[in-house]
């Protein structure tokens, strides 16, 4: 904890979020001053609205008794960059795409394929969120070395390190990761990067919406150089788009595009399709309903057309078993109806927007039963007086 | 402090899993005073062998009615301690809990009990194609359920990562006996990522009973090459270029040359000249298209740090020839002295160099026999100290060495374990790298799931915060003097 550090003054701001209004935010600019903050929120009990680049703010459910933001956007910037390791320091706020930008000027890749221009660093491991190129990067935690972290109790410390191998202690950076700020607040992590492909090439193809189709495609996901393959369709069409990034060395960049011309016919595209299509998914649009759902690979197709039917739009990642959907329902029922189904098949489903009504009658996410016990437990230990994030997370967390 | 176990705990025991199951007698129990780290064998209070979640599930809770905590193992090849029976506890060993309950090959996954054994698997699904990517040097006999426990890893964990990034869901008896499932099939849940808490915390936090893994398609090529360096260090500088280059090969692996001398006098011999300093195992797999020019790439690579000669595998029977060089390594120690302390380090990968020249330093100091193997492309370091435990001063030695080599590794950036885990080996080391801040967040973890401390107590961190298990003479080490 903190001894020195005072607390920021707050700043007027305006978020609405489902279930407050947010007016007054902090801005701090060390992990110290995040520490005294948070300290005195657990010692008044007073809840807060913790914040990266707001791009998912919308995909929670309704907060609880929070008075105030705080912002991490303060504490930014790669404070150590070692291209001879391929790994890399980054404070929370840090936009992702800064340090896309700085790493491909040496040669690697951040494995951080967050929607939207002003996603940060700590928002993203915060949410977890990946886009298409999840394919071949991984998930969130993948990239995740080490993290920098203040707890509810204002206190600072770290996980992990900056080694990519490491069994030094409990995982606590997967625990973190994915847990939207209710645990700790992350205010720097190690990244680990990826090599950047030496040649890359987008490709496009509008095949008959069929079965065999879809399942064509989800086969030539597991082409080695496929690094994102996304199938979009609207309900009523008769076809499809369908789009794939390929990376790696010419040799296998170019046998692999062979082999998708076998089955389907292609064109070069845009070199930042895959990027206007991760970053259009994240858009809040007029719609009521965004969701995601994941299945196991084989129920992909069927979960697909279950949702076309229903009159959404969807876009679909067939080699991770992912469908992003979005449009109009009239009813709550078929939103369920959905997780239901995604369940049955071995996943999940999130509604990332709804309309306000219904948020009140389901959870935007979905738990497993049975570890409510546990999560609450979890959460008692780490944040007592409930002040990170109170109401947004699973189960009203 | 139970040293005997309550006649009416080992009766229940005994109706659980029926008297061939339930150990008990001393020359029964001798087996299981120790895994694979040997300097602290203790012996528990009885041994169970059960057969189902059920009975993991019953043995919990007897255990917790007679006030004795519990022990998972899998097959005791741990390297840190992890499966030792601490005081008042009974070891529960899930090498009967051996079934493959699926295998779905379309979606690559396979559901198991945790005493299937590594390999075992990879060989049940090789005709779909398939293959269990966690391989660590023990995986002939070491289980998953151990793989789940310690997070192993293994000389493919350059490409193909550990053992967490191949685990999608868990069943698990948690320490007050109730049986809960982590994750799904997909190995995204929303809500906390508890499988990626429960892999690698060592059995602390419950008894996996289940565990629904990925398993990964068997690549399509494979290249392996052997290079011959005049020394470690050159060896070393080899493989951050290549690092550097931008290919990511499947594995990179040094051995030096004094384990070198060990192999090609064993059964293990690979045909590898002694006199070289080092050899370097660089194995790249993938589209065969791009496999020869990335072999051009790591040769020249290579030759710039003056690689003396480079092979490539010819056929499968070279490529194994190649890998005996570095599997067969352990077992060739066996010829330096009677023991064998397999350190655990990781450091980043440029540090290598000096790190490998501080451990020699370290080890000729304290006049103790060094042989390096090592896993060069994640810079996870693994310095044997080849010794005899009987001579209490060749211990202590080799302890003081082995504490001013997590030193060295430490303050270079490192961390004290790379894939053997923590266990009771290195719980008083973990200071190195951690506060009590960062220590804080740690407990909390376990409190959530092992309140009370019964489930593997003292592993990792101490049982209770800054207790007398923290001092190294409270538990047992009274017999190694420490300098």
């Amino acid at each position: 904890m903190s001894d020195i550090a005072c607390i920021p003054d707050s700043k007027p701001c305006r978020i609405q979020i489902p279930g407050a209004l947010v007016e007054q935010h902090y801005e701090p600019t060390t992990p110290e001053e995040v520490g005294a903050i948070l300290a005195e929120a657990t010692e008044k009990q007073t809840g807060l609205l913790i914040s990266g680049g707001r791009t998912r703010l919308h995909w929670a459910n309704p907060a609880r008794d929070i008075s105030r933001g705080l912002s991490l956007v303060g504490l930014a910037g790669v404070d150590q960059f070692e291209p001879e390791e391929g790994v890399l320091h980054a404070a929370a706020g840090t936009p992702v795409r800064e340090i896309r930008a700085l790493v491909a000027a040496e040669g690697w890749e951040l494995p951080l394929d967050s929607p939207g221009e002003r996603s940060t660093v700590g928002g993203t491991v915060a949410s977890a969120v990946v886009g298409p190129r999840a394919h071949a990067f991984g998930r969130v935690a993948d990239a995740i070395l080490g993290l920098d972290v203040v707890g509810a109790d204002g206190a600072v410390s770290k996980t992990g390190g900056r080694v990519v191998k490491n069994v030094t202690g409990y995982d606590l950076a997967k625990l973190y990761c994915g847990s939207f700020g209710t645990l700790v607040v992350v205010t720097g992590a190690w990244l680990r990067l990826r090599p950047k492909p030496a040649i890359r090439r987008v490709l496009s193809a509008r095949p008959e919406a069929s079965r065999a189709n879809f399942e064509a495609c989800r086969a030539l996901g597991r082409l080695a150089s496929v690094r994102a393959l996304v199938w979009n369709q609207d309900p009523g069409s008769a076809f499809a788009d369908v789009v794939l990034e390929l990376g790696g060395s010419e040799e296998g960049v170019t046998h692999d595009r062979d082999r998708i011309a076998a089955v389907l016919e292609i064109e070069e595209a845009a070199s930042n399709r895959i990027d206007v299509l991760r970053d259009q998914r994240a858009e809040m649009g007029r719609e009521d309903v965004v969701l995601r759902a994941r299945v196991i690979g084989t129920e992909c197709e069927k979960l697909a057309r279950a949702i076309l039917e229903l009159g959404l739009h969807v876009s679909i990642d067939p080699a991770l078993g992912v469908v992003h959907a979005r449009g109009t329902l009239d009813d709550v029922k078929s939103l369920l109806a959905i997780r239901e189904r995604a369940r049955t098949q071995g996943g999940l489903a999130i509604f990332e927007v709804l309309p306000d009504a219904w948020r009140t009658q389901l959870d935007v996410f979905d738990e497993a039963i049975g570890t409510e016990s546990l999560r609450l437990t979890l959460k008692k230990r780490f944040d007592p007086a409930g002040i990170l994030n109170p109401g947004r997370f699973v189960g009203s967390l | 402090m139970n040293h005997v176990a309550p006649q009416s705990l080992l009766d229940r025991l005994t109706r659980i899993v029926g008297p061939e199951n339930c150990l008990s007698r001393e020359g029964e129990l001798f087996a299981y005073e120790c895994d694979g780290l040997t300097l602290e064998p203790r012996r528990p209070l009885a041994v169970l062998l059960p057969k189902t979640t059920r009975e993991v599930a019953e043995i919990v809770r007897a255990c917790r009615d007679h006030d004795v905590c519990f022990v998972p193992r899998g097959a005791g090849t741990g390297l840190s301690g992890g499966a030792h029976a601490t005081e008042n506890s009974v070891l529960i060993e899930c090498s009967r809990m051996n079934r493959i309950l699926e295998v779905d090959a379309e979606n690559r996954i396979a559901v198991v009990q945790p005493g299937v054994v590594n390999a075992e698997l990879s060989t049940a699904i090789a005709h779909h194609g398939l293959f269990f990517a966690p391989d660590p040097s023990s995986q002939q006999v070491c289980t998953i359920g151990g793989n789940i426990a310690e997070n192993s890893g293994g000389p493919h964990t350059l490409k193909y990562g550990t053992t967490t990034n191949h685990i999608l869901a868990l069943e698990m008896v948690l320490p007050d006996g109730q049986v809960e499932r982590f994750g799904n099939r997909v190995g995204e849940t929303a809500g906390y990522d508890w499988v990626g808490a429960i892999v690698g915390s060592e059995g602390t936090l419950g008894i996996v009973t289940e565990a629904t893994v990925r398993l990964t398609s068997i690549p399509e090529g494979v290249e392996t090459l052997l290079a011959i360096f005049d020394d470690v260090v050159a060896a070393c500088r080899a493989v951050g270029r290549v690092i550097r280059s931008g290919l990511v090969p499947a594995a990179m692996e040094i051995v030096d040359q004094r384990t070198i001398r060990a192999i090609e006098a064993s059964v293990y011999a690979a045909g590898i000249p002694t006199s070289a300093g080092a050899v370097l195992i660089i194995e790249l797999d993938g589209n065969p298209v791009c496999l020869d020019s990335e072999v051009a790439t790591i040769r020249k690579l290579c030759h710039a740090e003056g690689c003396r000669t480079i092979e490539r595998a010819r056929d499968e029977e070279e490529r194994t020839r190649f890998w005996r060089a570095r599997k067969g390594a352990f077992g060739a120690m066996g010829r330096l002295a009677p023991d064998l302390y397999v350190h655990d380090a990781v450091v980043p990968r440029t540090r290598l160099p000096e790190i490998l020249e501080k451990v020699c330093e370290i080890c000729d100091r304290h006049r103790l026999k060094l042989a390096n193997v090592f896993h060069a492309g994640d810079g996870n370091i693994h310095p044997n100290i080849c010794f005899d435990k009987r001579d209490p001063d060749e211990l202590a030695r080799v302890m003081k060495a082995g504490e001013e080599i997590l030193e060295a590794c430490v303050a270079v950036g490192g961390v004290i374990s790379g894939e053997h885990g923590i266990g009771l080996e290195k719980r008083d080391y973990l200071h190195l790298v951690f506060t009590p801040l960062d220590l804080e967040p740690m407990y909390r973890l376990r409190e959530s799931f092992n309140p009370d401390g019964v489930c593997n107590p003292g592993k990792i961190i101490p049982t209770t915060r800054f207790c007398v298990e923290s001092n190294p003479k409270a538990r047992g080490y009274d017999a190694v003097p420490l300098g």
